[in-house]
């Protein structure tokens, strides 16, 4: 914060000090012909950087978006619902001002006093400097507006994402400060916005949080004996306030680790898994020439050394390779330069046996488009006419469309046509990485790899190309699934054979009936039979239904009861099952607590027990919803404190005891969920508070019927799984199939149909 | 041999069949002890495929999800809320619009055009004015049922419905006039030796895939979706399955979904029984 010129923009404000609708364009830098696009231009959303990112570092915990909107988007006509999908902080920002054309653009830094930044200025708690770009002074200081006096906002790096998110979740939860102790942080990875929701994504994430928790593991290995030894010796009074946040594994509230355990995205494949490689996010100073330098993050690159000759040129290439799986993969480069007839820069990509020494696109594994003249260059020393030239203040995307093998570019947001096509660049033998090649001294670049939105409106041409597939999928033949039913047939009977299988017995008979009621309209022989299904009586999914019924239910004991009376096998030999059940009760009886304590306040109002300062925002929702269907709260409690202090002990003993028959198994996930569980009795009341309140989740209940119901039908012999299950399960390895080398698979997933349905339909 | 399946088909309950065909095959693994052995090498290895698929997850909230999706759009009313009840699924808030959708898709079914018509009109009034390919789709289904009803006898009725509701719409339209036309010929040729093309027509699959449009049509203005999720699905895994096949990815010759029986091991198990 030392930095002369941030001061004096804090000081002097954002919104008073723009110089309003003057358009003073210094050295003549094309403005931008679609003012539309240029609010997709970079700094107009720098500005809003910090903030999107904090968005894009992965899945909040659950439930906390209600807190996020809260802070960042508070004005009404502007969309909350993308808050909590991993990125449109811009999309809404762009929709949600009024006028475009007041926005800020980077190239004609200070120019305009834009009402975007004043707005998240001043909603944003601490980012007030984030926000003042453009610094209105630069222009008064004298500095060249490309000067690395900006870095700082240029590059800004989601650095401030550690701060963002403990503050943000403090701030909304505020009651009890929980979360103002130092966790560690999962930081961001680069998202870019057109892969998002995309299954290499996920995996990046994935990996990501992966290695954030196995980091986290070590430091949690010291306290975590701590932990264990906290829980006993609480145990005794019944007293759990006493129970210290500081005994806990670290971060073991936030619930990251369970979700992992709980139910990994659909699509994740464990082969895959370990090879997912990164997306270039810099630029690589060990794969440079020595004549260029590095600047900044390492977003930028300038040429320093003596003028090269004719054949030669300055390249580097980033950091990673242009991951095929993509299916499509897109930068930008912005022209730094100063003088126009100076500069000689070309871009595009190539693999690392192609020498630095010369411009992409002049060596085989090389494609570039130059500047200086608007050709392009295949693999060869000789180009052919493409585009325009380019000089300084122009923005050069390089677009890869591995699936349809072909390449292009664009400038300052437009497409510029294929350049290269034909090219199979998943057969090439070296992976590609992004290229620049600069000729001259004073040859000065900066490269966008996704770290903020793009000139291009390259979420539209992905969209595009998905739906291109998606029309593909939409005429696809599906009468060879299962000859001879056709599609409507066949769906009928997978959900038929689902519903059988896995014991829902009064809805296989109301489907089968109301099939048989179409079948006898669709009837044009009046004296024909029209059989119609029988579902047959039996006993097992009878059996079946019942002990899922009881889990549903939150009836742990009786499930227990039913399947020891119908199945004794079975929770002998599934050990994790009989577990996982057992701790399940343990999770009933603080869920019981909780609601019973919820119930009592709201008699009691305020004058109740702690938490009273609670109030009511979107996270309460939930809780009242299951307040609505507490069918467990039973009457034998009385709703009085003593009652829930009886629970409460309950609780307690029932853990000391799972404790001790479980302590002997030293399998590291066996301890580490009786620790998260076990973590519950930390709380007031955990269903109020977003970062555990998942454990308690009804979804939690589905999981063990379905483990549990999975295990009873393998005892007996029979699959585990539906016909319907295999197909979804096939399909997702068919598509990782068409996904490896960039193919159709990378532009669908399964998670995408699944997303069709509508919310209220998920538990 | 046919008295031992016999047998196995005679079990009570499947449990008992299950315990039954254990005993069986317990004794004659004792009997062929080599037989069982030269079976289970001839049994081919699991394709690397399969092996990947049983390692996907399917989650039951997603299944469940699905099923509960598909009963609710393509009109299964009872169906869905039994299913709501047994999966312990929120108790869903029951639309309006599924039972009038079943009780259309019902008309359809039972070749009631006009009152399908009428219904469809009352939940929807501006739908088959801005659809008019719905709309003719209806109207030819109404034409046809009438030539079913006329089945050789008095045309009359046929002729002026077709004169009066069909024959200006199709003059717009060059494909309605085919379609008109095709229609049509179902009065000239009996229908015991029509084309394969023309007897498609009088067939029960016409009604239903004009109720399936009508449905889609109906659910995409109200919902902004086509079609269930479970559709999708399927599709998708139509298009993977002869996308990958046409890539040349490594895949079985045949990718069962396991809609009959349980597993394919029942077959081997059959085969191995009519080998002895």
């Amino acid at each position: 914060m030392t930095n002369p010129y941030q001061q004096q923009h804090s000081s002097s404000g954002f919104g008073g000090a723009g110089t309003g609708d003057s358009s003073f364009s210094p050295s003549g830098l094309p403005t931008p012909i679609n003012q539309h696009r240029s609010t997709s231009s970079y700094a107009s959303v720098v500005s809003g950087a910090p903030a999107g990112a904090a968005s894009l570092s992965g899945r909040p915990p659950r439930a906390s978006g209600g807190a996020f909107s809260h802070l960042l988007n508070p004005s009404p006509d502007s969309s909350s619902n993308d808050m909590h999908s991993s990125s449109n902080l811009y999309g809404s920002t762009r929709t949600s001002h009024l006028d475009m054309s007041a926005l800020p653009h980077p190239y004609r830094n200070g120019t305009q006093g834009g009402g975007g930044g004043e707005q998240e200025g001043a909603y944003i708690p601490g980012y007030s400097s984030g926000s003042s770009w453009p610094p209105p002074t630069s222009t008064r200081l004298g500095l060249p507006w490309f000067s690395r006096a900006f870095d700082i906002y240029m590059n800004k790096k989601p650095v401030g994402i550690g701060g963002f998110w403990g503050g943000g979740v403090g701030g909304g939860m505020g009651e009890d400060g929980y979360n103002t102790a130092q966790t560690p942080q999962l930081g961001t990875i680069l998202s870019p916005s057109y892969l998002k929701g995309s299954v290499y994504m996920q995996k990046l994430e994935e990996a990501h949080r992966a290695k954030f928790l196995a980091e986290r593991e070590g430091h949690a290995a010291k306290s975590q004996s701590g932990s264990a030894g906290g829980l006993a010796g609480n145990m005794g009074n019944g007293h759990h306030h006493g129970f210290q946040m500081s005994k806990l594994p670290a971060g073991s509230h936030r619930g990251v680790a369970f979700e992992l355990v709980e139910k990994p995205p659909a699509s994740s494949l464990t082969e895959e898994d370990d090879s997912v490689s990164p997306l270039p996010s810099k630029w690589n100073k060990e794969d440079k020439d020595g004549a260029l330098e590095v600047l900044g993050e390492g977003y930028e690159v300038k040429y320093t050394g003596r003028s090269s000759s004719d054949h030669e040129a300055c390249a580097i290439r980033a950091d990673h390779y242009m991951p095929p799986q993509c299916g499509v993969y897109y930068f930008e480069v912005l022209i730094l330069n100063r003088k126009r007839e100076d500069t000689t820069i070309g871009i595009g990509f190539s693999s690392r046996t192609v020498a630095l020494q010369r411009a992409p696109g002049w060596e085989p594994e090389s494609w570039g488009y130059h500047g200086d003249d608007g050709n392009c260059f295949a693999a060869q020393n000789v180009g052919k006419s493409y585009g325009p030239k380019f000089g300084p203040g122009d923005t050069i995307g390089c677009l890869v469309n591995f699936r349809l093998g072909h390449a292009l570019f664009t400038k300052n947001g437009d497409e510029l046509g294929i350049a290269f096509r034909d090219v199979n660049f998943k057969d090439v033998k070296g992976k590609l990485y992004p290229t620049v090649g600069l000729k001259k001294p004073g040859d000065h670049v900066w490269v966008n790899f996704g770290q903020l939105p793009f000139q291009f409106d390259i979420d539209g041409y992905m969209k595009k190309q998905q739906k291109m597939i998606s029309d593909n999928i939409r005429n696809a033949d599906t009468s060879k699934l299962a000859p001879p039913l056709n599609e409507t047939e066949l769906i009928q009977q997978l959900v038929l054979q689902f519903l059988q299988h896995d014991g829902y017995v009064e809805t296989a008979r109301a489907f089968a009936e109301e099939m048989h009621v179409e079948k006898l309209a669709l009837n044009l022989d009046p004296s024909a039979e029209v059989e119609g299904i029988n579902i047959k009586d039996d006993e097992d999914a009878s059996n079946r239904q019942r002990i899922r019924r009881a889990i549903l239910e939150g009836d742990i004991d009786r499930a227990l009861k039913y399947t020891d009376a119908y199945y004794p096998n079975v929770l002998r030999d599934n050990e994790q099952v009989y577990f996982r059940l057992r701790c399940r009760k343990f999770i009933e009886m603080i869920r019981k607590e909780a609601e019973l304590n919820l119930l009592l306040e709201e008699r009691g109002g305020k004058g109740g027990t702690r938490g009273a300062k609670y109030d009511t925002r979107g996270e309460v929702d939930d809780d009242e919803e299951m307040m609505d269907t507490t069918e467990d709260v039973d009457d034998s409690y009385e709703m009085t404190a003593a009652g829930v202090s009886k629970l409460s002990q309950e609780a307690l003993a029932y853990g000391q005891e799972l404790r001790v028959e479980f302590k002997d198994d030293l399998r590291k996930e066996v301890q580490k969920h009786l620790d998260e569980i076990f973590a519950l009795i930390a709380y007031p009341n955990p269903l109020k508070e977003n970062d555990v309140a998942h454990l308690l989740d009804r979804a939690g209940r589905v999981a063990v019927a379905e483990e549990l119901n999975s295990a009873i039908l393998m005892s007996l012999g029979k699959s585990s799984r539906a016909a319907l299950e295999n197909l979804y399960a096939q399909t997702c390895v068919l598509l990782e199939d068409l996904r490896q080398d960039g193919g159709d698979g990378a532009f669908v997933t399964v998670q995408s149909v699944i997303d069709d349905v509508p919310k209220s339909f998920l538990l | 041999m046919s008295s031992l399946s016999a047998g196995l088909d005679l079990g009570a309950s499947d449990l008992d069949q299950i315990t039954f065909r254990e005993l069986i095959f317990a004794h004659f693994r004792e009997k062929y002890g080599t037989m069982t052995s030269s079976t289970s090498t001839a049994t081919p290895l699991k394709h690397a495929f399969e092996a990947r698929v049983a390692e996907i997850k399917s989650p039951k909230s997603d299944i469940n999800a699905l099923i509960l999706d598909y009963l609710t759009m393509e009109g299964y009313p009872k169906a869905a809320a039994k299913f709501s009840k047994e999966a312990n699924l929120q108790p869903q808030q029951e639309d309006p619009s599924i039972r009038a959708r079943q009780e259309i898709q019902n008309n359809i079914h039972t070749g009631n055009i006009e009152a399908a018509i009428s219904a469809l009109n009352e939940l929807d009034p501006e739908i088959l004015d801005k659809d008019p390919q719905l709309h003719f789709s209806l109207l030819r289904l109404q034409l046809v049922e009438l030539i079913r009803q006329s089945n050789g006898g008095d045309i009359s009725d046929v002729l002026s419905f077709a004169t009066r509701k069909l024959a200006p719409r199709a003059a717009m339209n060059s494909d309605f006039l085919q379609d008109l036309e095709k229609t049509m010929a179902l009065l000239i040729f009996p229908h015991d030796s029509l084309q394969p093309e023309l007897a498609a027509l009088l067939r029960s699959d016409l009604r239903r895939q004009t109720a399936t449009k009508v449905n889609e049509a109906v659910l995409l203005r109200q919902t902004e979706r086509r079609e269930a999720a479970i559709r999708h699905l399927v599709k998708m895994r139509a298009w993977a399955e002869s996308t990958a096949r046409s890539k040349k990815k490594d895949l079985p010759d045949r990718i069962e979904l396991g809609l009959n029986g349980e597993d394919n091991d029942d077959h081997d198990e059959n085969e191995l029984m009519i080998t002895t």
